[in-house]
């Protein structure tokens, strides 16, 4: 009744009615990997919510930050929980992202018209990935502050802007007195802000141009109805997603920082490695050529090949891929309908190769301790990752297409499962006859 | 038994609530907090089972063109956009040469890259004690401080004990590293990563973070991984009451390089 009334009061004043029955009944298809982004989703609503708590008993003074940060695990009542929960759901974040993109990349969601979504899509990633390191670079402890300095380091090569930059977020040379306080601002406010702002564009733009799917002419989307089927299967998603991380948080612990103790830039805990999805940029630091080139008097640092180069180079390849898949297929027509993977191998070869060289500098950032366990010199394990990274590469998206391709060939030779009838006898020598027969 | 899943969702988020409070372990809230979204979870799935609703439901996908659109107005030619013309693009290109004076304002500031190493400055360690040539023994390592200054930026220096004469050095450098005392700058000229590691048996330093080696007998000059450039070097001395002191300020830049560092 009282739901009715309040209903009824904004429906004489907005037309919200029509507004909410429509969206309510709008028609979503279902299928397991269209639940990625959302476990993306909710993880970023688990960031928020854990992120304001945290803001209460943070402090980014540079005195001040590592021992807030530690605080929390002794005179909070649950603190380390919070923050438990809010690291491990940044990695989570990103990974879910990740995931996400995959499905969208192998399935060849991306294109026409979804390509702007795609470069919203990309976008995301790349602020979860930079919330994450400035989140992960608050502590101010002795592994993140090392990483942090990475970071400076590269962003100091880039020419003409780099060291302006620099100075400008240090508030000074580094390490600037306002450098904390710059990252917290960033962190807590302008980029979950623009993630906020370009979730609201993906998903908007989700609705107005409908969900893609499998199979269908694409005349017509098909699936379930918003509420309540969706609405309870989201639910079950979100309920999932927030236990998982909950799950993670309470039994397996993530970035000790109490055990690094506070950034000094003399100490470094050993081995040092990142945050999962900051390995490959830190492997791609390991395995860079030792060069230092001049330019009119001015240096330009090693880490800014693999570090600053390779990063947007990467970046503009991603952003650009809908045009140059457009380029190599060409058409105009509008994509509804989802391909399998199969169906174009060159674009698992593509999506391989492209996983393998990021899992190369991945690994490679962890070398010095694969060294160590397998008693070989670090130096070894880095040539053998420099040839790794295009050569493993070239090789896995030449395996993963050259598999795809048989994958098709068969499904071309038996027709799709659904239509396949054969007729088994049994023959005198008792064994079986197979024959086709034609599909009822 | 969907009921009980809500009442168990309930239970648990109650006792999550009440062990938060009490401050037991982290770990029980978490765990309770995590059963209590399980069983929602649990609960929308099995709800949604238990629906039965058709999953073939269809809806017409349009094309969003506005070509195809039907509406009257927009078959009208667009001649608003002359509202707006050249010289407002020249305007508004003024007005994004003019934003970026406040842009670049922001980040001029001089560039103070010097250590805290003054000539005739105390070695001290961490915990501020003076050093004289013979307390690192041959094969040992300290990470030492100009005195009163622990702890400055940009400043941390190795000091490495090596035999007498050991040490390879150019002419200006020679009486550098008093009976085999050689120090250079613990802040990597790659990354800016702590140098912390180094190895006797072959006189290296080692960065743990991105694997660069560097030779102490050599000036430090990087041996293998990405670093270019050699640590830079302190020179050392001994003052009167016999105590290891500096000759001054590190001969190069301490750290990674940047487009602004002079040559």
């Amino acid at each position: 009744m009282i739901v009715r009334r309040i209903a009824g009061f904004f429906d004489e004043r907005l037309g919200s009615q029509s507004i909410l029955r429509t969206a309510l009944n709008k028609i979503y298809p279902d299928h397991w990997s269209f639940y990625l982004g959302e476990f993306a989703l909710y993880c970023f609503i688990v960031l928020v919510a854990t992120g304001v708590w945290l803001t209460f008993v943070y402090d980014p003074s540079p005195g001040g930050a590592y021992a807030s940060v530690v605080a929390l695990g002794r005179t909070q009542p649950i603190g380390y929980l919070m923050r438990q929960v809010h690291h491990w759901s940044a990695v989570v974040f990103v990974a879910a992202i990740l995931l996400h993109m995959g499905r969208i990349f192998f399935t060849a969601a991306y294109r026409k018209p979804r390509e702007v979504n795609w470069i919203v899509g990309v976008l995301l990633l790349v602020l979860a990935s930079a919330t994450g390191f400035t989140g992960y670079s608050l502590p101010n402890d002795a592994l993140s502050g090392t990483g942090l300095r990475i970071g400076i380091s590269v962003a100091q090569s880039i020419p003409l802007i780099g060291a302006w930059a620099s100075d400008l977020i240090n508030g000074g040379s580094y390490p600037g007195p306002l450098l904390l306080s710059h990252l917290y601002t960033i962190h807590v406010y302008f980029l979950p802000v623009a993630i906020g702002v370009l979730i609201a564009l993906h998903l908007g733009m989700l609705f107005l141009q409908k969900h893609t799917q499998f199979g269908g002419d694409g005349s017509k989307v098909v699936g379930r109805r918003f509420y309540p089927d969706y609405a309870l299967r989201t639910l079950a998603a979100f309920g999932a997603t927030v236990a998982v991380l909950l799950l993670l948080a309470a039994t397996v612990e993530i970035n000790p920082v109490e055990s690094y103790g506070a950034y000094r830039d003399w100490i470094v805990p050993n081995p040092a490695t990142p945050d999962w999805y900051a390995g490959w940029l830190d492997g791609a630091l390991r395995l860079g050529p030792a060069v230092e080139l001049r330019v009119f008097g001015h240096p330009i640092p090693a880490v800014f090949w693999p570090g600053a180069v390779l990063t947007l180079a990467t970046l503009v390849l991603v952003l650009a891929w809908p045009w140059i898949d457009h380029a190599f297929r060409g058409g105009e027509e509008l994509h509804d309908v989802l391909v399998p993977p199969s169906a174009a191998p060159w674009r698992v070869g593509v999506g391989a190769a492209f996983v393998t060289a990021g899992i190369v500098l991945t690994l490679a950032a962890s070398d010095d301790q694969q060294a160590l366990a397998l008693h070989v010199p670090v130096t070894a394990l880095v040539t053998l990752y420099q040839l790794a990274f295009p050569f493993a590469s070239l090789g896995a998206g030449l395996l993963a297409a050259a598999f795809a391709r048989q994958l098709r060939r068969r499904s071309d030779a038996s027709g799709s499962r659904a239509e396949r009838v054969v007729v088994i006898t049994r023959n005198e020598r008792g064994g079986f006859d197979e024959e086709a027969a034609e599909p009822a | 038994m969907k009921d009980l899943l809500l009442l168990t969702a309930a239970a648990a988020a109650l006792a999550c609530a009440a062990t938060a409070a009490l401050h037991a372990n982290p770990a029980i809230p978490g765990l309770l907090a995590a059963l209590a979204f399980a069983a929602i979870g649990v609960w929308a799935g099995a709800a949604a089972r238990e629906l039965h609703a058709p999953s073939d439901l269809s809806e017409p996908r349009h094309a969003l063109t506005s070509a195809s659109s039907r509406s009257p107005s927009s078959s009208e030619p667009v001649t608003r956009g002359s509202a707006f013309g050249r010289a407002w693009v020249v305007a508004l290109s003024a007005f994004g040469v003019a934003a970026l004076v406040p842009l670049v304002s922001l980040g001029r500031r001089p560039l103070a890259r010097t250590s805290a190493w003054t000539r005739g400055a105390r070695l001290v360690t961490p915990e501020g004690v003076p050093l004289r040539p013979d307390d690192v023994a041959v094969g040992g390592v300290e990470t030492v401080f100009p005195e009163h200054r622990i702890d400055a930026p940009e400043s941390a220096v190795l000091l490495i004990r090596v035999e007498d004469g050991a040490v390879s050095s150019t002419p200006e450098r020679r009486d550098w590293t008093p009976q085999g005392n050689v120090a250079y700058s613990k802040i990597c000229t790659h990354a800016g990563c702590p140098v912390a590691i180094y190895r006797h048996a072959d006189y290296t330093l080692y960065c743990p973070c991105h694997q660069s080696e560097f030779d102490v007998l050599f000036g430090a000059r990087p041996i293998s991984g990405p670093a270019t450039r050699a640590l830079p070097q302190l020179g050392l001395a001994v003052d009167r009451d016999g105590f290891l002191i500096a000759r001054g300020d590190f001969d190069a830049p301490v750290g990674p390089d940047r487009w602004d560092r002079p040559a």
